[in-house]
């Protein structure tokens, strides 16, 4: 079910778990579309080079399945900030699950705040934040 | 009565929760907590006045802080003013042997945190450092940590004999009371929680499903 209006929201609501492609054939078309095409993130061999886990999927990636998220939700949100806190590497091929839930509803400014979690599959969280998002009335 | 030893608000750098927000959140969700407490980032927040939100929902809201060493981040209970002035907050480089003395002078509790993890934790600094001295408790059970990390801290406290506690860590809303402390008695103030600390009857929790579930 998608929200259309604030009033549709409730404290506390779970935005549906999304699962984000971070294959590498993927990575490469966005890393070279955003012209972060350096090796760290389109191959592994080299970002192990580098002392890396594996190659990374770039942050502004990461931040963009957020948003993505949420519009998946809300096709008509606002989304006014992503503010993220990078806890540890989100790796290429590796799978992760982004959950959001409502955390804040200021309906006099027709905005809600929302709860991010990048999680692996250990259930451990890679990164986590906060989204603002007007919504229409 | 359970604590969540270990939350951020917004008056830390990376903490992104409005404390409001985490009463609404632990009322809305049945959080099984009775209360937390703010141990913000390099600062003892004593301006914030939380007394009225903690009456509103019913909730212990009480405040510490989380200080930087060279054995890593270490959670102070019960600070008071006289403590704030032993020692600089801010300092990123604090030795703990000053830490534990301040807070054994002043009658505080030192409590090193997530110390299974790398570079921030104590267990990678014991092979350049030593045991420290004075510490007795540790926490074992940390929301934002590996299960690894909570495992690699669990040994240590066996292996050295402390006592341990939990909290969650938690930095946004939703992730409070995933790691909390029992105590068999009502705790009302920061004194009250410092002198439980300093006896030895408390159970450290957690409320995290385990991996894969």
């Amino acid at each position: 079910m998608t929200i259309e209006r604030l009033q549709d929201v409730e404290f506390g609501e779970e935005l549906p778990v999304f699962a984000p492609d971070t294959g590498l054939a993927n990575v490469k078309r966005f890393a070279l579309a955003a012209g972060w095409d350096g090796p760290r993130f389109t191959d592994h061999e080299a970002a192990r080079a580098e002392g890396l886990p594996g190659a990374l999927v770039p942050g502004i990636m990461s931040q963009g399945f957020l948003a993505a998220m949420i519009h998946r939700w809300a096709p008509e949100a606002q989304i006014e900030n992503v503010d993220t806190v990078f806890r540890a590497p989100v790796i290429v091929d590796q799978s992760y699950t982004i959950s959001g839930v409502v955390t804040d509803i200021d309906e006099d400014a027709g905005k809600v705040e929302i709860d991010l979690t990048v999680s692996n599959e250990a259930g451990e969280t890679r990164v986590f934040g906060t989204a603002r998002v007007k919504l229409p009335s | 009565m359970i604590l969540d030893l270990h939350t951020h608000s917004i008056k830390s750098d990376d903490g992104r929760a409005k404390v409001q927000n985490y009463c609404q959140w632990i009322r809305a969700r049945e959080i099984p907590i009775d209360g937390f407490v703010l141990t913000e980032h390099r600062q003892f927040d004593a301006e914030s006045d939380y007394q009225a939100l903690a009456e509103k929902h019913g909730l212990c809201i009480l405040k510490g802080s989380e200080v930087e060493t060279e054995y890593g981040h270490v959670l102070v209970f019960g600070v008071t003013d006289a403590l704030v002035r032993a020692f600089d907050f801010t300092d990123i480089y604090l030795p703990l042997a000053r830490v534990v003395e301040a807070c054994a002078q002043y009658g505080a509790v030192p409590v090193p945190c997530h110390p299974g993890r790398k570079r921030v934790g104590m267990s990678a600094h014991l092979e350049e450092h030593g045991v420290p001295e004075g510490v007795r408790i540790v926490e074992i059970y940390n929301g934002g940590s590996r299960a690894t990390e909570d495992e690699v801290a669990q040994a240590m406290a066996t292996e050295l004999n402390y006592l341990g506690i939990g909290g969650s860590d938690a930095h946004i809303v939703s992730h409070i009371g995933r790691c909390a402390t029992r105590f068999p008695a009502d705790i009302t103030s920061e004194s009250e929680l410092a002198e439980a600390l300093r006896g030895s009857d408390f159970e450290a929790l957690t409320f995290r499903e385990p991996a894969g579930d």
